[in-house]
């Protein structure tokens, strides 16, 4: 049985990065990236801005994962999502009917689900759902 | 390379599931079989630096390995060794290092060995360590907390593939085809058998599109080589290979830095500096052995390390060249499709077939030469960041 913990270092880290998605884009090549970091991921730039992820976007790619480890319940649908403005996000699809609703171009929307658990504490963080049109 | 490195002895073991060995017994067999294949002989004693290979240990709780572990299990504790890890490229990049311990003018005559025991796990917590969103990877980043290991990641590729360059899941199948068929004239396989395109689209969907036989399978493996000082080789062996490139390339550790999903910039990065080294173009490869550890990493792989252009891999799949009497055989052993993919033993064990088809010495599996020079390539890691290009000649 893990033991409950006082406080989970993710929650730390977790309010302006997940719950607020502040990321970076930089001033020099305008690579977009999350979360928050003092060098540029692309060209190593220190000449970066702070840029608020976008809730919605379009998916770029995703899998219809039948085999996810031992804590998800199968079908998960990770999806890479375009966002509206610029920058990505990666997440898991929730609240879909059928994996077939799900393809390249779908507009989904960022809503906040619980992700996890870390010794005992629930992680919360955002999942992407359909948008209707 | 300032200089030049020769290898002068290959040695695996059969890959599979192989529960009556341990760690050690692979690291044995794998060294005496390598000891052995040295046409004019060599004394364990004339190695001078070793560089072991080793992914699982520490990342699926089996204990983290570290250089002492090859050295006490090959009773040579006089030398210096050093555990590398590198991911999927960990086999190809202590090879690279091997060579480089070489080529710094330091070693005359060095070993590299990978081993690696995966099936001692069942495949759930075994993926789960290879990134699968097991408890390893919270703290790190929520988008980890989302079940995504090598099959999730590659899923996205494939499903891009698809989208973009018009793919099909039939073109997927035809390279598990094409690389067990290979593997049946491969003694050292896992997989031994034919497959078919109907077969593996039967198969269950593991993630969509990729079905289970589009994945390569998990495996327990060794395998080592001997490399040392070109102008030393001669008194090892008549037919030395030399080592004229080689390279290590990065890309993004978060995958939603990445750019595009029908590319790996770690691959196109490993191939230039290593065709740079070698001072050759990808057109003047013979035979590849490539990282294909689903089937539509592959048809990517083809492309990226400059054969052809992106987007005609699935017809040039499908033209038979990529077949073992192909202009381009890709993967002759069989690949990681029908071998597993033992991750420090599998570069490893495709420098030995590289070596073996440099030295014609293939038998059923043996491809045309023209030029005498071939290549190997391993990718992976989280986001598939980190490839390692290692390219052979017969000649210097």
């Amino acid at each position: 049985m893990t033991q409950p913990a006082p406080a989970s270092p993710l929650f730390w880290r977790f309010n302006p990065e997940v719950f607020r998605l502040i990321g970076i884009k930089c001033k020099d090549c305008g690579h977009i990236s999350y979360p928050r970091t003092m060098i540029c991921h692309e060209c190593g730039s220190q000449n970066l801005k702070e840029y608020k992820l976008p809730k919605t976007g379009v998916i770029h790619t995703f899998c219809v994962n039948w085999a996810p480890p031992p804590t998800f319940e199968p079908p998960i649908m990770p999806v890479m999502v375009d966002l509206e403005g610029g920058g990505r996000y990666q997440g898991l699809m929730t609240e879909f009917g059928a994996p077939e609703d799900v393809k390249i171009g779908s507009k989904v929307e960022m809503v906040l689900r619980k992700l996890t658990t870390d010794r005992g504490l629930n992680i919360y963080g955002y999942k992407f759902r359909l948008v209707e049109e | 390379m300032r200089g030049k490195v020769a290898v002068i002895g290959v040695g695996m073991i059969k890959f599979g599931e192989l529960f009556e060995k341990s760690l050690e017994n692979m690291i044995q067999e794998a060294y005496l079989n390598c000891l052995k294949s040295v046409d004019k002989g060599i004394h364990p004693k004339e190695i001078k630096a070793a560089w072991f290979g080793q992914w699982s240990g520490g990342f699926i709780g089996q204990g983290t390995q570290s250089g002492h572990s090859l050295t006490s299990m090959i009773g040579n504790l006089d030398i210096p060794c050093t555990r590398i890890e590198n991911a999927c490229a960990t086999g190809s990049d202590t090879f690279r290092h091997a060579c480089l311990g070489v080529a710094s003018g330091v070693y005359d005559v060095v070993l590299a060995l990978g081993a690696e025991k995966m099936r001692d796990k069942p495949s759930a917590e075994s993926l789960g360590g290879a990134g699968g969103g097991g408890s390893a990877e919270i703290g790190i980043h929520p988008a980890w907390m989302i079940g995504q290991g090598g099959p999730a990641i590659q899923a996205m590729h494939a499903t891009r593939q698809m989208y973009e360059l018009g793919y099909s899941m039939e073109d997927f199948a035809r390279v598990a085809v094409k690389n067990h068929h290979n593997g049946t004239f491969c003694p050292y396989a896992h997989y031994q058998f034919e497959i078919t395109i109907e077969r593996v689209l039967n198969s269950p969907v593991i993630c969509w599109p990729l079905h289970l036989f589009d994945c390569c399978p998990q495996t327990d493996g060794a395998a080592a080589v001997i490399v040392c000082r070109a102008d030393l080789a001669k008194k090892y062996t008549d037919r030395p290979v030399y080592v004229v490139g080689n390279n290590v390339g990065t890309d993004h550790i978060q995958f939603w830095d990445r750019n595009s999903f029908v590319e790996q910039r770690s691959t196109i990065r490993a191939a230039r500096g290593a065709f740079e080294m070698a001072g050759i173009k990808p057109q003047d490869i013979d035979f590849a052995e490539v990282h294909d550890c689903f089937t539509n990493t592959e048809l990517m792989n083809v492309e990226d390390l400059g054969f052809i252009r992106k987007g005609e891999a699935a017809k040039r799949l499908k033209d038979g060249e990529f077949d073992l009497h192909g202009w381009l055989p890709i993967n002759p052993s069989g690949g990681l499709k029908a071998h597993g993919h033992p991750i420090a033993a599998t570069g490893l064990g495709q420098i030995f077939e590289v070596f073996t088809q440099l030295r014609e010495e293939a038998g059923k599996r043996q491809v045309k030469l023209k030029n005498g020079i071939g290549l190997q390539h391993n990718v992976g890691g989280p986001a598939f960041g980190v490839s390692v290009v290692n390219i052979l000649s017969r000649s210097l």
